[in-house]
């Protein structure tokens, strides 16, 4: 364990620089390879740039809620009265690096302050909001380093206007940028893709016109009454216009490799008469939360759609602010989940918050191939379906072609931190889309994908505050816990002998103590609290022991849609099925609102994102408001249970995996004593000879090559959503660095091997080993 | 070099490991006499003051006749401490042991509760000081001195006025404080851990010292000569007081503990011990922020208070003609016993669930002394941020701190915004700590030896029987005849195998 024992990698200065990091992280298996791969840079920073002890403190600084270093780093204190201003502003500017209860920490890099220019904030409203909150002096750098990163963002904007694209600037704020436009069309490939229009006014051939500012007020007690008279004012704007065609070479043109002016992309969806509207509104019973509000403002903020990513935690209510969206901008909306069961529940939403004719939604998956009727309306399907290279029945083939043909208003993207960039840019290169809305719970990758969302989708325009929402009662309560479960001897001694390097996974997942803990669990929360569980296992030969032994139900990636859906159902509905074993199919996406108990027994190595995705299936609120309201009568109504077996690779890949949440603001509990040494032989493997049949089950399995939890890599799933599951498998593979950009200090991906997973399906039953000769030399002598 | 060989735990203590005519020698000093009066538990105090004019000797059982049922234990404490500072001398009569007080203590505080105390020098008057620093220049000045002599210990090189102190002085406090292992840098040791923390508890109340300096009735009954006895009633002062207490308890103890190592350098200027300590006693009942004249000094007393100045107990300056020092409260402070402990205090740190610590201080001590067990990240004006790391937390064991320790330290310091909140600490947090050093003690050290290559089967296993019987196998693997066996029983399986070679 360890939680936060390393600080967050400054990723502010490393924006240019992240080759450094990878290497250490190839081999995965040194024991406690922490030294290397995490702090890259403290040896720089340490004593050289972190004593601000000289900064001037403020007189009144017992008023003002934060501190900032010169480094990027701010610090809020989250009693002060300002708090709730400071927060807004901060996570509007800043990217938060953790949000315990007490102190906040964000850092302020370009990517946050292009999200922070891209919904309005200005480069002088930043400094002057930033040194009113602070402490102390804002640091000279800190100044620099916004007038920087800020100088060139958010100056040029592409809008989709009645149809046609124009590239617009802002101009008398200052004349400089007036030559903005002008360096652009100095550019080849935008010279040539502009379109001279006739009634051109401006001295150069601009299109000048009127934009409404700002009308957010968020940050309005914090301003000069000056400047928020000037965010209210009508801005002229100068623009030209471009040819559609060449909208994505001159996107790609102003991009910081290239000419460095990001465009923002907004759509005016009000003066768009070309593309038909889409009847729907929100149902009157659709009430968004305070936190719904606030990001469909961020989206909102100026009369136009923003293209950009909201995150909230899973259960909080993502699907609610994609619907709004949609009912918003009232255009064809084209949204996009991971899997054919997402599928299904985001069409459900869409009816069950919208007033949507059910003519006017369907969906598009391998099973089922619907067409909306009229002009305009919601196409729900997955990233595959769309993404897929290969050859499609002729079905799918029209609707594809359907779906290409036509201009979307909204993309509506969820779970984009799962989907690998290659995708996006097939997805977004296939669809036309005017506004794209990305949704997420955890912005974190453990690769460098990360910050390619900022370009291909859009800045981030909201990010909530976990524990905010659930004191506000909004979502659940957890009790985070990880199990300490001692190996028994006998596969201690079996993993760490050097020939079972490539078992160390099945010994440490099997490991009876564990199993033993997870019984236990079971039956305390089924028989004494009465709540429903889900047992995660990335391992699938773990999975189905476990799920075997206590004869409960499961599902992993060969589990048909049919029997999924079936499970799920007696899962919801029946009283006798209280229990469901998950593989990963389970991570995303999956909605089980009655669970509020998860048991994950074996996880994908160190990834924070799998750890947040997995308590997410149990944060949707349950019971009573007021009961869940910070002090009401539960104090914690939903239990995420991590077992760990002690001394192994586990404890490290676990401290791993809880620093997002940690960051959120959770913390684990440490239990030792599970299950209670009474237990004694209630709970399964009690006697020694149960525990050494495990034992041999799990070893020589691997010794005959059919698939088992032997070897770890084979033992672990390849998710198989869809039958145009290739594109997704390729992207996979393709991943094996890290970066610092993406913060991620976790551990990779693993690898995995394609020829393998094919024997997933079927190979299980086949497992058990026969051929006495085959035998782990710890059984020949019993059996022989 | 001489060992040190009492474990004092305060300045009283100190005192009383002095031999006897060291002792005698000490109470020919009124003050000191007084000072030792303070210095005892309160039923201590009313047995000397009872005895004050009896000079017949009194027998323990009438003694005991004076106690309440429940106080027994009490009485015990006290007649111990008495015995141990030599105040009572024990006469064993007709298999009857009688108290009589010490004579020359006796007459000395005889002497002193009727003519109060004249202390060999007068202040020097206005006219010829000038301006003297006002009392708070004065506390800012000890605390100053007293800060950075803190930092030069647990950190060579990081204090600003590094140079004030004398190497071997401070080698004296290193020795006791830090333990130097070869090449490395010094290292805290864990009873220098514990003076730390204590110290460290005085500096979060010392902005207190300017409050309660104004309203200390302290140094206006010592002006009127009177004793201060019992009666402790201003809450004010009772704060102060322990304060101070802490202060003695930690710091005085530990540096006179030093002491006998500091002796042994000052003997060769011609100090003694306990010279030394008449002196600083003698100190104590100065006024302080008064200037007195180095002239009215003996030599030895010169050469001390040039240490003493390093530790802020008092303030060197040089007139025109004559040179002064003027008693901090540091100085004046120094004979107080310790009674009670309980201090208000305001924290400073607050621990987050994910192992981050804020910790609200400018102060560099603050920050070197959670550098002991965490890794400090940011240094702001008026805030530090570090975190609670496994590695951090090895290094302090490693040191010799212990979880405990440190928990505690996080708990007694914690910010008052989440002070009030059950625990103080995330329960994680301090889990974790806990659990950290447990991983620590998993493996336990048993000397051993290990024996291979017996000449036959017989003999091993005899052998392993043998080493059985004494419960001193350890392990054995039969296959390759080979065991391993407690150390202890080393020689007697030496034997054994003799035996069988026969």
């Amino acid at each position: 364990m360890g939680h936060g024992e390393r600080g967050r990698p400054n990723k502010k200065f490393k924006f240019a620089k992240d080759d450094h990091r990878g290497s250490a992280m190839e081999d995965d298996y040194s024991f406690y390879p922490d030294e290397a791969d995490d702090e890259p840079c403290d040896g720089e920073n340490e004593g050289k740039k972190r004593d601000f002890t000289n900064l001037e403190l403020k007189l009144d600084h017992g008023n003002r809620p934060l501190w900032a270093c010169a480094d990027g780093r701010i610090f809020l204190e989250t009693f002060s009265p300002l708090y709730k201003q400071a927060y807004d502003f901060l996570i509007a500017i800043a990217e938060p690096v953790c949000r315990p209860e007490s102190m906040h920490e964000y850092n302020l890099t370009p990517h946050s302050l292009y999200a922070a220019v891209s919904v309005g904030l200005e480069t002088e409203t930043i400094i002057s909001v930033l040194n009113k909150l602070s402490k102390t002096k804002l640091p000279k750098e800190m100044i620099d380093f916004i007038h920087a990163s800020t100088a060139n963002y958010g100056k040029v904007k592409l809008v989709l206007k009645k149809n046609r694209y124009f590239i617009e600037s802002p101009f008398p704020e200052a004349s400089w940028l007036f030559l903005v436009l002008k360096k652009l069309l100095q550019d080849e490939v935008i010279g040539r893709a502009r379109l001279v229009s006739e009634n051109a006014q401006g001295s150069d051939g601009f299109t000048i016109s009127k934009t409404a500012g700002e009308i957010e007020s968020g940050h309005s007690g914090l301003l000069m009454e000056s400047e928020l008279a000037a965010a209210a004012e009508e801005k002229e704007t100068h623009a030209f216009e471009i040819d559609p065609a060449q909208v994505e070479n001159v996107k790609q043109r102003c991009l910081p490799n290239a000419l460095n002016y990001p465009m923002l992309e907004e759509y005016d969806f009000r003066n768009d008469s070309v593309n038909p509207d889409l009847d729907m509104e929100l149902k009157p019973h659709a009430q968004p939360r305070p936190y719904q509000e606030k990001s469909l403002s961020k989206m909102f903020g100026n009369g136009r759609a923003r293209s950009g990513i909201i995150v909230l935690p899973c259960g909080a209510g993502k699907s609610l602010v994609g619907v709004s969206a949609a009912s918003r901008i009232k255009k064809s909306c084209l949204c996009l989940a991971t899997n054919a069961v997402s599928v299904d529940q985001w069409a459900f939403q869409f009816k069950l918050w919208s007033t949507i004719r059910d003519e006017n939604i369907c969906r598009f998956t391998s099973d089922s191939k619907e067409r909306f009727r009229g002009n305009a309306g919601v196409v729900v399907t997955t990233y595959n379906m769309v993404a897929f290279g290969g050859k499609r029945s002729e079905e799918s083939e029209k609707i594809i072609e359907e779906i290409r043909n036509r201009e979307w208003g909204l993309l509506l993207m969820d779970e984009v931190h799962v989907v690998p960039a290659h995708m996006f840019r097939k997805v977004i290169s296939i669809t036309k889309s005017h506004c794209k809305l990305g949704l997420t719970a955890t912005l974190v990758r453990e690769d460098e994908r990360i910050t390619d969302l900022n370009f291909l989708i859009g800045p981030k325009l909201y990010e909530a505050n976990w524990l905010d929402l659930v004191k506000g009662g909004f979502i659940a309560n957890v009790q985070c816990a990880e199990v300490w479960c001692p190996m028994t001897k006998e596969f201690f001694a079996e993993y760490l002998k050097k020939e079972n390097s490539k078992k160390k996974q099945a010994l440490y997942v099997m490991n009876p103590n564990k199993f033993r803990a997870c019984e236990f669990l079971i039956r305390f929360h089924e028989r004494e609290r009465g709540d429903k569980i889900i047992v995660f296992a990335d391992n699938l030969f773990a999975l189905v022991e476990y799920a075997m032994k206590l004869r409960k139900p499961m599902i992993y990636g060969a589990t048909s849609h049919l029997e999924r859906t079936k499970i799920l159902q007696a899962f919801k509905t029946s009283r006798d099925v209280n229990t469901i074993f998950l593989s990963k199919v389970g991570d995303n996406s999956i909605d089980i609102p009655e669970a509020n108990v998860i048991i994950q027994i074996s996880s994908h190595a160190g990834s924070r994102r799998q750890e947040a995705q997995r308590l997410g299936r149990i944060l949707r609120a349950k019971g009573k408001l007021e009961d869940r309201m910070a002090g009401g009568k539960e104090e914690y109504n939903a239990f995420f249970y991590s077992l760990v077996s002690t001394d192994t690779q586990e404890m490290y890949y676990s401290t791993k995996r809880q620093q997002f949440l940690i960051d959120q603001g959770y913390s684990f509990k440490v239990i030792t004593s599970l299950p209670p040494p009474d237990a004694g032989a209630d709970l399964s493997y009690y006697h020694l000879d149960e525990q050494l049949a495990l034992l041999g089950k799990s070893l020589t399995n691997s010794t005959n090559q059919v698939l088992t939890a032997g070897d770890d890599a084979v033992g672990l799933e390849q998710l198989e959503e869809d039958a145009d599951d290739i594109a997704l498998h390729k992207a996979r593979r393709s991943m094996g660095s890290m970066s610092a950009m993406s913060g991620a200090n976790g551990m990779v991906y693993m690898e995995y091997s394609t020829g393998k997973h094919k024997l997933i399906g079927h190979g299980q039953n086949k497992s058990k080993p026969k051929d006495p000769s085959k035998r782990h030399h710890l059984f020949k002598k019993r059996f022989g | 070099m001489p060992q040190v060989k009492i474990i004092a735990k305060n300045f009283m203590d100190m005192v009383a490991s002095l031999p006897a005519i060291k002792l005698d020698l000490l109470y020919r000093n009124q003050f000191i006499c007084e000072a030792i009066l303070r210095s005892l538990p309160p039923l201590a105090k009313k047995y000397v003051l009872q005895m004050l004019y009896i000079d017949i000797p009194i027998t323990s059982k009438s003694l005991q006749e004076w106690l309440l049922a429940d106080g027994s234990s009490k009485h015990k404490v006290a007649i111990d401490r008495l015995i141990q500072l030599r105040v009572f001398e024990v006469i064993d009569r007709k298999k009857e042991t009688t108290y009589k007080l010490n004579s020359t203590f006796q007459t000395n505080l005889r002497k002193h509760m009727i003519s109060g105390g004249i202390l060999p020098r007068e202040p020097i008057p206005q006219s010829v000081t000038a301006r003297l620093p006002t009392s708070e220049e004065l506390d800012a000045y000890a605390h100053e001195q007293w800060e950075c002599f803190l930092l030069q210990l647990i950190s060579s090189g990081q204090a600003k006025k590094s140079t004030s102190f004398s190497s071997s002085m401070m080698r004296i406090f290193q020795r006791g404080l830090l333990r130097q292992r070869d090449k490395e840098a010094p290292r805290l040791t864990e009873s220098g851990f514990q003076f730390l923390v204590c110290i460290m508890k005085l500096m979060a109340l010392l902005p207190l010292f300017c409050v309660c300096g104004l309203m200390d009735p302290y140094t206006d009954k010592l002006n009127e000569g009177k004793i201060e006895i019992g009666s402790l009633s201003w809450p004010l002062y009772l704060n102060w007081k322990t304060l101070m207490q802490l202060f003695f308890c930690h710091f005085v103890a530990r540096l006179f503990i030093l002491c006998s190592d500091f002796h042994v350098l000052v003997q060769e200027q011609g100090v003694d011990q306990a010279d030394l300590i008449a002196f600083l006693l003698e100190l104590s009942f100065h006024t302080p922020g008064e200037a007195y004249s180095l002239d009215t000094l003996t030599d030895d007393q010169t050469t001390m208070i040039k240490d003493l100045a390093d530790l802020g107990l008092v303030k060197l300056q040089k007139g025109r003609k004559e040179s002064w020092f003027i008693p901090t409260k540091l100085a004046t402070n120094l004979s107080v016993s310790l009674t009670d402990s309980s201090s208000r205090k305001q924290g400073f740190v607050v621990v987050e669930t994910n192992f981050r610590m804020y910790a609200y201080s400018s102060s560099k001590l603050h920050c070197e002394i959670l550098r002991l067990f965490a890794r400090v990240e940011y240094q702001l004006p008026n805030l530090i941020v570090g975190a609670i790391t496994k590695e951090s937390l090895y290094n302090a064991f490693e040191n010799g701190i212990t979880a405990e320790q440190i928990v505690t330290f996080l708990q007694q310091n914690a910010h008052p915004r989440v002070a009030e909140k059950i625990p103080s600490v995330p329960e994680n947090v301090t889990d974790q700590i806990r659990l950290w050093e447990t991983d620590l003690n998993r493996v336990e050290m048993t000397p051993a030896h290990f024996y291979d290559e017996f000449p036959s089967r017989d003999v091993f296993e005899a052998a392993s029987d043998f080493a059985r019987m004494h419960n001193g196998l350890l392990w054995e693997d039969a296959k390759k005849m080979r065991m391993v066996v407690m150390a202890e029983i080393h020689m007697l399986m030496r034997e054994h195998l003799r035996g069988q070679n026969k």
